[in-house]
């Protein structure tokens, strides 16, 4: 694989007697209260830039401008300053740990393995855990996360993918041949939910099989917050522009289940080599109705799926992911043991959720959910329109592991695992194959000195002299190891001018 | 890297038709889990916990 990824998960917050709580003051005490080993408030807001647009041009403004300014407005009042409130953290992982307005986000560092991906998803999960117990563990009203992305109120909040992509895909081919894998994959990579919603407000109480298919209402288009699309054009690359794109997904939800984030990130990023290797539009199926059908498939429960293409056939969201699969099978067959065993889990999961899809509960999220709750509501004679049954659903997500249900499950050998629980607790060490262990590596070794760190670089300080480190074009394992054998043989920032990536500014 | 998965597997080539195989994770020992304990800790949930629970709109 070439491509490399990252995941940026935005949590829940609240606390137990949640009476006229400030959510916003509660996410940035939860994110000042990190002790994890890294840098705070030097994230380099000036190379942030969301207006570009991947069709090729620039927007004035950003639907959710006006929001947002109304936020700042409010945020103004609080004696903190900007930096103050975002309180960024830039761990030794390579990891960004802030503060999004009012929702602690985690942002894992870039990764190019399954199983990096995989364990630095959990180190941040561990990360809110910690700072959860920092902040409200010695008080008698406990702060409570979720690592889910709405508060049934029609209130959405994200778990964003990337996916580094080369600029010689162009934009036309790559948003119009993911746009129905996005739209399908829900039937795996979905967390459950006991509602249906809109936008501000909650709609009925019903399940549906993903929480985020009530929120998106355009094809394309650079926003995030608002009139969300399937396909996000937002072209900020935190790489070179002239070689390379970030494919920003915005449509996923957030997994508990780590077999489920393994099928979602390698499923989606094996689609995305099938592309960049030419795979052709013509052997897409297109869909009559995208923007219909994520809701309808969501909703259906009957569970068949059943959409409409564009040439008038009706085919089962199982088929279009078949489609996708064989995409890949063709131009981006998986060659070492990693990604076949992904492959054929992605085959298996099909398979399953077209025989029997409760019997895929011991992988997906929102089949775990569904036959624990509706296991429960048996038994206790609730009914299907119980506000309780929404109480269960939070409670699946909480990230607590004594409380959280997801983690009672766990617990109970319930869920497969795509790699050893064991591994997954070190991830505090970024991802060797990937920049973010120069990232890392200059925290670690010269975290007092860091002036300013952004994905794209580091700006370090020695004496009067200031250090750039342009990660811009290191993407090769040889240009990372060159970069750490510098940085373990540096004394100080200035000895790492020996590295081609480096400059004196 | 080593394999990730602890059991001793065959080697396998790469997918054919059908796509689905032996290879993926092993199914866990527990099929049907335990949840005697866990249904316990669902009656202690509060049945007005998600009433109170309010968000601001995210990214």
């Amino acid at each position: 694989m070439e491509i490399q990824f990252g995941l940026e998960t935005e949590y829940g917050i609240s606390r137990e007697r949640s009476e006229g709580i400030d959510v916003v003051a509660e996410s940035i005490a939860l994110v000042r209260s990190a002790t994890a080993p890294g840098v705070r408030q030097r994230w380099d807001y000036r190379q942030e830039d969301p207006h570009q647009d991947a069709r090729g041009f620039r927007v004035d403004a950003l639907r959710q401008d006006t929001d947002e300014a109304n936020y700042f407005a409010q945020d103004a009042s609080r004696p903190l300053s900007f930096s103050e409130i975002k309180s960024d953290l830039v761990l030794r992982n390579g990891a960004r740990f802030y503060n999004d307005h009012a929702h602690p986000e985690y942002c894992t560092p870039e990764c190019s393995t399954l199983r990096e991906i995989i364990e630095q998803d959990a180190a941040g999960d561990a990360l809110l855990v910690q700072c959860a117990q920092a902040v409200g563990g010695k008080t008698d009203n406990p702060v409570l996360l979720y690592k889910n992305n709405t508060d049934f109120l029609g209130h959405s909040y994200g778990c964003h993918e990337n996916y580094l992509l080369p600029r010689s895909l162009a934009w036309s081919s790559l948003a119009d041949g993911i746009q129905g894998f996005l739209v399908t994959r829900q039937v795996f990579c979905g967390a459950g939910k006991y509602g249906w919603e809109d936008e501000d407000r909650f709609v009925q109480a019903s399940f549906q099989i993903a929480q985020r298919s009530d929120f998106f209402t355009e094809l394309q288009s650079v926003d995030t917050m608002q009139r969300r699309p399937l396909v996000n054009t937002r072209d900020e690359p935190h790489a070179d522009p002239a070689k390379y794109r970030r494919f920003h997904v915005i449509i996923g939800d957030a997994n508990l289940s780590p077999f489920a984030t393994y099928l979602k990130m390698g499923s989606t990023a094996l689609v995305l080599q099938a592309l960049v290797n030419g795979a052709p539009r013509e052997r897409i199926v297109r869909l009559a109705d995208p923007l219909a059908a994520l809701p309808a498939i969501s909703r259906d429960l009957t569970w068949k799926w059943k959409l409409r293409t564009a040439g008038g056939r009706t085919m089962s969201a199982i088929d279009v992911q078949r489609g996708y699969l064989d995409l890949v099978r063709e131009f981006a067959p998986p060659v070492d043991a990693e990604w076949r065993r992904l492959f054929n889990a992605w085959a298996t999961i099909l398979d399953d959720l077209e025989r029997d899809p409760l019997s895929t509960a011991d992988r997906l999220d929102w089949s775990a959910k569904h036959r624990l709750i509706e296991e429960f509501r048996a038994n206790e004679g609730i009914a299907p329109d119980d506000p309780w049954l929404r109480s269960l659903d939070l409670s699946y997500h909480h990230l607590d592991p004594e409380l959280g249900l997801f983690y009672g499950l766990k617990a109970s050998g319930a869920f497969q695992q795509p790699f050893p629980d064991a591994d997954l607790g070190a991830a505090w060490r970024a991802p060797a194959s990937t920049r973010a262990a120069l990232r890392g590596g200059c925290i670690e070794k010269f975290g007092a000195l860091v002036e300013s760190a952004q994905w794209d670089g580091v700006i370090l300080q020695d004496g009067r002299r200031r250090i750039e480190i342009d990660l811009k074009d290191v993407f090769t394992r040889e240009r990372v190891e060159q970069g750490l054998a510098a940085i373990a043989a540096a004394l100080t920032p200035a000895d790492l001018l020996s590295l081609p990536f480096a400059n004196e500014l | 890297m080593p394999d990730p998965i602890q059991k001793p597997r065959p080697v396998v080539p790469a997918p054919g038709p059908g796509g689905g195989g032996g290879d993926g994770p092993k199914d866990p020992q527990v099929n049907k889990p335990n949840t005697d304990d866990l249904l316990k800790r669902m009656r202690k949930v509060d049945p007005d916990q998600a009433k109170r629970y309010r968000q601001r709109t995210g990214q």
